[in-house]
């Protein structure tokens, strides 16, 4: 018996609409092109916005006194420690948000009365803005560094317990037919088919988790530390240092756009093992 | 330059040694109303909390024998009277209506120990703007940091004054004749708000208008303390709890509280230094913004040039005159949410329950260098 699945991929580059877009390899100075007209696109934008008359305060927007401040900055060992502060908490905030969210992602895509009881309570909480969770938070964490990681931790859980279910969901059922013709047990599937099957698609939601985690990280930064890039972005709000600003939305870039593409070489590892 | 410098003459040698074995001794006699455990300071990045940063920096707690970790910073007053609720902070300055507020209605067991600082704030607004006074602010918008604010308060004090109504109303609606239209803005938004016209003026605490003044050529229309003669604004406050249980760290809190405030009066260019990012880095502002607070406005900026007042001073003393005028004034002020409580409060009553000044009373009494005067009149004059 031969799966559809097997035929698509594989060559796990050629998963999904790149089997009919995909026949040549784009050469890796496309994306090199989309980097070049982002930052065109920025130059174009911002000068039309914070060039004109009376928005003098706003100039720190524009490209080139970001470029300085950044520099400014990269001498510094304040932001390094701020830089450095800010992965922890997105690490281990993610990381806390795996180790809850995938086993339940697991069981939930599995067992479908648990998917209906827990449906409607996940729908709830998913829809949430992790920030109202903010005196909870305070609340419950002695210190306010463990308060910012719990708010971390609750905007990341859901995307990755749906996206794990969602790659339990989309296991082919002809394999686990087939292996349960065999004898295999719950235990058994879920160890050798469902868990590496879903691995790409635990790995997609934790690249999802990455971002969402630095989106939130800036507010949650409005607690009580003392380091973090988020915590400097407040601070150049503070005192109308825009370009400060801009400065640190460019290494916050970086840094996420340098992870994600970590997780997706990860990510290309895995699709390989379990295609062969 | 040696800020730890403080000239020791024999009485005060005398005193700083009773001071300590009192605090040796005491922890035995007094069923330890003394913490061992570190206390914690919350504050945000204002010049209002100054004299607790100073009390810090110069070491003035260790002195007394206190032991409070390094002052935390949050950035809104949501999160620092979360954080006070939630036990996170044991001593924070707060704006005085706050923790009426907490009091009142919410029953929660906060204690005003002293006065945090006078003063500092004020009314900006745009530099080419025709608003040179309360009557000017007819039909304006106007942005306020927190409906239980000393701002909010003192600018409808003054909008009232002028026969004008405060109102709240969403920006696009058509304001009537003689109102006033206020709403909330944080404040690191307000000067952009204010450049952009989304707004026509703000109040709000220092260095915000110093900021403005200097990075956006903004105006102030009015210093606070050029409304109402040194008026209160923040107040250091704690826990009931705290107070019953270790009074003696709560005594020597307010006295470090206390000789910070004796030193900030003194020494406003050095404060100014040590407080911001080229020095302690306790607030994310430069030196020259934090020297703009501290320096005495130039007598033409005033109104009324012959009080006297400092753009922000430091005063611990709670007049019970000035808390009851608040409460008063609270009655009258509009804001967002039920204020149904202030209803049947008696000012009086409520300034008993709400301030402890025993603490303060101790340590000015015991610490030269503090007016004495534990009376006075409250000059309010707007114009």
């Amino acid at each position: 018996m031969k799966s559809i699945n097997r035929f698509i991929y594989t060559n796990p580059k050629n998963v999904g609409l790149n089997t009919i877009f995909n026949r040549k390899k784009p050469a890796a100075s496309v994306e090199v092109m989309g980097m070049v007209f982002f930052i065109f696109l920025w130059c174009i934008l911002s000068y039309f916005i914070f060039a004109k008359e009376g928005s003098e305060h706003l100039r720190g927007f524009l490209p080139l006194p970001t470029f300085k401040a950044l520099v400014d900055y990269l001498t510094r060992g304040n932001f390094w420690l701020s830089a450095w502060a800010s992965c922890r908490r997105v690490f281990l905030g993610i990381f806390l948000a795996s180790v809850v969210g995938v086993p339940l992602g697991i069981i939930i895509g599995y067992y479908p009365v648990i998917r209906k009881f827990t449906y409607s309570p996940i729908q709830f909480i998913r829809m949430i803005s992790p920030l109202s969770w903010m005196p909870v938070a305070l609340l419950l964490f002695a210190s306010f560094e463990s308060a910012v990681s719990f708010l971390i931790v609750m905007a990341c859980v859901c995307p990755i317990l749906l996206n794990t279910a969602i790659g339990v969901l989309n296991v082919n059922p002809q394999w686990v037919r087939m292996a349960m013709n065999q004898g295999a047990g719950h235990i058994q599937l879920i160890r050798t088919i469902i868990i590496p099957h879903s691995i790409p698609y635990m790995l997609t939601s934790i690249r999802l988790a990455l971002g969402i985690a630095w989106i939130v990280l800036v507010p949650a930064e409005f607690l009580g530390v003392s380091s973090g890039l988020g915590y400097l972005i407040n601070d150049a709000r503070d005192t109308m240092e825009y370009d400060r600003l801009m400065a640190m939305i460019i290494a916050i870039g970086i840094i996420g756009y340098t992870l994600d593409r970590i997780l997706q070489r990860i990510q290309r590892i895995f699709s390989w093992t379990w295609a062969e | 330059m040696n800020f730890h410098s403080i000239p020791i003459n024999r009485r005060k040698f005398l005193k700083t040694a009773a001071a300590g074995l009192s605090g040796i001794v005491a922890p035995s006699m007094l069923n330890a109303k003394y913490s061992t455990s570190p206390l914690s300071i919350g504050y945000l990045p204002i010049t209002d909390s100054a004299p607790l940063l100073i009390a810090y920096a110069l070491g003035y707690f260790s002195q007394e024998g206190v032991v409070i970790d390094r002052p935390v910073m949050v950035r809104s007053w949501k999160v620092l009277t979360e954080s006070f609720l939630t036990g996170k902070f044991d001593i924070t300055h707060m704006l005085f209506p706050i923790p009426v507020w907490m009091r009142l209605k919410h029953k929660f067991p906060v204690k005003v120990l002293a006065w945090n600082h006078t003063n500092g704030s004020a009314i900006t607004v745009k530099g080419g703007s025709g608003i040179n006074g309360f009557k000017d602010l007819k039909g304006k918008q106007i942005a306020v940091p927190s409906w239980y604010s000393m701002h909010n308060l003192l600018l409808q004090l003054g909008i009232k004054q002028m026969g004008l109504r405060p109102v709240i109303k969403s920006q696009s609606s058509k304001l009537g004749k003689n109102e006033v239209n206020l709403f909330i803005l944080s404040p690191p938004e307000m000067p952009s708000a204010l450049l952009g016209n989304k707004i026509d003026g703000f109040i709000v605490a220092e260095p915000f208008n110093a900021l403005a003044e200097l990075k956006l050529k903004a105006r102030i229309m009015r210093f606070s303390g050029d409304m109402w003669k040194d008026h209160p604004c923040c107040v250091v406050v704690c826990n009931e709890n705290l107070i019953r249980n270790y009074s003696l760290s709560v005594q020597k809190a307010v006295n470090a509280i206390v000789k910070a405030q004796i030193w900030l009066t003194s020494n406003p260019k050095e404060a100014a230094f040590l407080l911001s990012r080229d020095g302690e880095g306790f607030l994310p502002v430069s030196k020259g913004v934090l020297e703009q607070v501290f320096d005495d406005p130039a007598d033409s900026e005033l109104k009324h040039p012959e009080w006297g007042v400092s753009r922000i001073g430091f005063q611990p003393y709670p007049y019970p005159s000035a808390t009851r005028f608040i409460i008063e004034q609270m009655k009258e002020t509009v804001v967002e949410g039920d204020t149904s409580f202030l209803d049947n409060v008696d000012p009086v009553a409520a300034t008993e329950e709400l301030v402890d000044d025993s603490f303060v009373l101790k340590a000015i009494n015991e610490i030269e260098g503090v007016g004495k005067p534990f009376l006075r009149e409250e000059t309010i004059e707007i114009n």
